[in-house]
């Protein structure tokens, strides 16, 4: 189990519905949240593995930005 | 070219008796653009199939309002619930106006009957109780009568408000003006008491209809009921309870134990059993786990899961099934539509009669006023409402039941002509037996380089959809990772598929393929196909440049009820044949197990098809067909009766009228004795509602009069006509009760 964080654009409430499907399709995820409290929108993911850049592209391609941090 | 048709199904709300759906449809059918419309009158609904780009669905319902029906033209469950609530508005409605129709026609009763001369301004009081039972209790009849009217149409509505409105109109003439008729020596009769009783009974006899009809369509419900409220998904990691409506695509949804499964979808996390008799018929659960696929309505039993939605709302199996069934209880048999057009014809024809029989008492009976009693009583007793709900309604019961028992009706004239069949024609694979093959041997010719063989095979078999490719691939899967692209790929429906890979040319297929490729066997070969086929087994021939090089042998089990079920259709006096497209050895031997006699091997998907017509016009048999694939559409289109394996393909089930949940073919007896009891009970209302009105109208009219004496009273008469509707209804609800086996 690894926990990673990464900086994004995911503002709102229906930003977290748009990339819900997108994050929900991943097998390698186990749990994923916003904070969109945090200035930084940090994106908190529970991984099975160590493939982080599924989740990256996964965001990208729900059209949001998103960075490791 | 064929312009592309849009196809709805629409809620209707307004639409009172049987008629008013027959005018639905001839209002709607002749517009432009409009291909195709059937009103289902229980189910209150129209289904249209129409051209978009020259009439749009807002037009068609403005058209319906034309007339007094409002077409809700938004198909999506808020609709659903909409229509729902105006439902209930409209009975609660008319509950209340029975109530008061019921209360203000009791004195007025009590008055004529016995009290006659007892009260002063006895007619003064029958009139002001009587004018709020005809104009508010019975104020629809007249509005419906008068739309009607205004567009040359009748339906029901008219006759009732005809023959009220006479009767009161009558009686106030005669309450206002009392001398006229006596100056002439004819007692001046009030007709109060027909009218408010009449209308009184009519409304009863609507309220009990009303009440019926909900139960005719409580299949559907029972479907519905599959469907939770809310479901408990994970939204940006927090654990949220959802309304069904706000699940989305690709939602993350979490089962407990006992939960129905809200939408279609794959496991993502835990295991499971699910039991999914709802679909497939089998009662023990299934197991499911981390990628198996999950269906709307199917119950989750110990485990707790994780799925995710792939499909939502109107998409779902559960959905799709909900509209099936809608769509099959709108269809009409081919009897509806003889029913329909003397029902449509009915109405003006007994206002004539009324009237010339009326005119006919005015001139030879004993009392001018006799006139107006008959005139009510006809037009009351011969409302054709019982005949316009004798086909509907046991259609909706029939269907619903075969949905419970898992035998899926699409089309009502299957239903109509399934107990009619003389022949029953079953495919081999996937009907008879499992449709499951597993390969039993292979053998190679040249056994230098087996390898190489197998996987050429494999990646041949494995873009092919055929059972016995997927069988020969599952076989060899395991062995080989690593997997060849061929560079062409070809399925030859009914022969086997042809490919090239590394510029040779293959085919992998039956006997028949051998033949057509006028491919030469080494005997050899023909002898170690032969002792394969006479195991029963299907020899599949792997061809590499014109030479047959390998012999794959592949069985298929029995389904378990086959043998017991093909003898209970026997025993109905159905003749039972088995085509196949497999070689006739293997056919032989699987028949001989079942106990078919009558067997044709070696078919290829049209001659499948042209031996059903052949059975139908060489030999006049009423032929069903039940199959489960692609290569059988044909077939199950062309037969009388086509009937699809659940488990099939879907082309299959496109071209049956019948879908067999269970793909057990036990279930084809059910089918045909569930037929039988729907078109009896269907016979036995039509014969009633006929007989009723052939025998009232008559009596009506006055016939037992010159030798007897006896004149229908027109309370009776309204009682007697919601009575005969209420009498087909009770008698398609019976066939809900009926044990089929």
């Amino acid at each position: 189990m690894k926990i990673a964080k990464f900086k994004t654009n995911i503002n709102c409430g229906s930003c977290i519905k748009s990339v819900t499907p997108f994050l929900n399709s991943l097998d390698n995820v186990d749990l994923w949240k916003v904070d969109t409290n945090n200035p930084d929108k940090i994106l908190e993911v529970e991984l099975d593995d160590e493939d982080v850049q599924a989740v990256i592209n996964a965001v990208t391609n729900a059209g949001f930005k998103i960075e490791k941090v | 070219m064929e312009p592309q048709l849009t196809k709805e199904h629409f809620k209707v709300i307004g639409m009172t008796c049987a008629a008013c759906a027959i005018s639905l449809e001839s209002y709607l059918s002749p517009l432009d653009g409009v291909d195709y419309v059937s009103v289902n009158y229980p189910n209150q609904s129209v289904a249209i199939h129409y051209n978009a780009s020259i009439i749009s669905a807002d037009q068609i319902k403005n058209k319906g309002k034309e007339i007094g029906y409002q077409i809700l033209i938004e198909t999506n469950s808020e609709t659903e619930a909409q229509f729902e609530a105006m439902e209930q508005l409209r009975l609660k409605k008319l509950r209340y106006k029975l109530t008061g129709a019921a209360v203000l026609s009791i004195p007025v009763f009590i008055l004529s009957m016995f009290l006659m001369g007892v009260v002063p301004y006895e007619n003064w009081i029958m009139m002001l109780l009587s004018i709020p039972v005809l104009f508010w209790s019975g104020g629809e009849f007249y509005r419906i009568a008068w739309k009607k009217a205004s567009k040359m149409q009748t339906n029901m509505d008219t006759l009732v408000a005809l023959s009220t409105g006479v009767a009161f109109a009558f009686s106030v003439f005669n309450t206002i003006y009392p001398d006229y008729f006596l100056s002439k020596g004819i007692p001046p009769h009030v007709y109060y008491e027909s009218a408010v009783i009449i209308i009184t009974l009519i409304l009863l006899g609507r309220f009990l209809e009303e009440k019926a009809k909900g139960k005719t369509s409580s299949a559907i419900k029972s479907l519905m009921d599959l469907t939770p409220k809310t479901v408990t998904a994970i939204r940006n990691g927090e654990e949220v309870e959802l309304d069904y409506k706000e699940i989305i695509k690709g939602e993350l949804i979490i089962l407990k134990p006992g939960d129905k499964v809200p939408v279609d979808g794959n496991v993502k996390k835990g295991i499971s059993f699910i039991d999914e008799s709802m679909i497939s018929g089998e009662p023990i659960p299934v197991e499911k786990t981390k990628g198996s696929l999950v269906f709307s309505g199917t119950i989750n039993q110990k485990g707790a899961l994780r799925i995710l939605a792939t499909k939502i709302g109107e998409d779902t199996m559960l959905s799709q099934l909900i509209k099936q069934v809608k769509e099959a209880q709108a269809s009409k048999p081919v009897i509806q539509k003889y029913v329909d057009r003397i029902a449509g014809i009915f109405v003006p024809i007994v206002i004539i009669i009324a009237f010339v029989i009326a005119l006919i008492w005015y001139i030879l009976g004993p009392d001018p006023s006799y006139a107006i009693l008959i005139l009510i009583t006809v037009l009351i007793i011969a409302c054709p409402c019982a005949l316009g709900l004798a086909t509907p309604t046991a259609l909706m019961v029939g269907i619903g039941k075969g949905a419970e028992m898992g035998i899926l009706v699409k089309d009502a004239q299957a239903l109509e002509t399934a107990y009619k069949t003389d022949v029953l024609i079953l495919d081999k694979t996937g009907t008879i037996t499992e449709g499951k093959p597993e390969v039993t041997d292979v053998v190679w010719l040249n056994d230098t380089d087996i390898e190489a063989n197998e996987e050429i095979l494999l990646a041949i078999e494995s873009q092919s959809e055929h059972p016995i490719a997927e069988a020969i691939v599952n076989d060899l899967k395991a062995k080989y990772t690593t997997q060849f692209a061929t560079d062409t790929f070809e399925s030859l429906t009914g022969l086997g598929a042809k490919a090239t890979l590394n510029n040779q040319l293959y085919f992998i297929g039956n006997k028949a393929l051998i033949l057509e490729q006028g491919i030469t066997i080494s005997d050899d070969i023909v002898g170690k196909a032969e002792q394969l086929t006479e195991q029963a087994k299907t020899v599949v021939y792997f061809v590499e440049n014109k030479h047959v090089t390998g012999l794959i042998a592949v069985k298929d089990k029995l389904k378990a009820s086959s043998k017991e079920a093909i003898k209970a259709i026997q025993n109905m006096g159905v003749e039972v044949y088995m085509v196949t497209g497999d070689n006739s050895k293997t056919a032989e031997v699987i028949a001989a197990q079942v106990g078919i006699t009558h067997i044709k091997a070696e078919m290829l998907p049209e001659d499948k098809g042209n031996f059903v017509k052949h059975l139908q016009i060489n030999k006049g048999k009423i032929v069903a067909m039940a199959g489960d694939g692609i290569n059988d559409s044909q077939a199950l289109a062309q037969a009388n009766v086509g009937i699809a394996m659940g488990s099939g393909t879907d082309i299959a089930m496109e071209h049956a009228g019948i879908t067999l949940m269970h793909s057990d073919l036990k279930q084809i007896a059910r089918a045909i004795q569930l037929s039988k009891a729907t078109m009896k009970t269907i016979k036995q209302n039509l014969f009633w509602a006929f007989i009723y009105n052939s025998i009232a109208i008559p009596v009506a009219a006055g016939i037992l009069y010159p030798a007897y004496g006896f004149l229908l009273n027109p309370m009776i008469a309204g009682a007697a006509m919601s009575m005969s509707s209420i009498s087909v209804l009770l008698n398609s609800l019976r066939l809900k009760k009926k044990n089929i086996q």
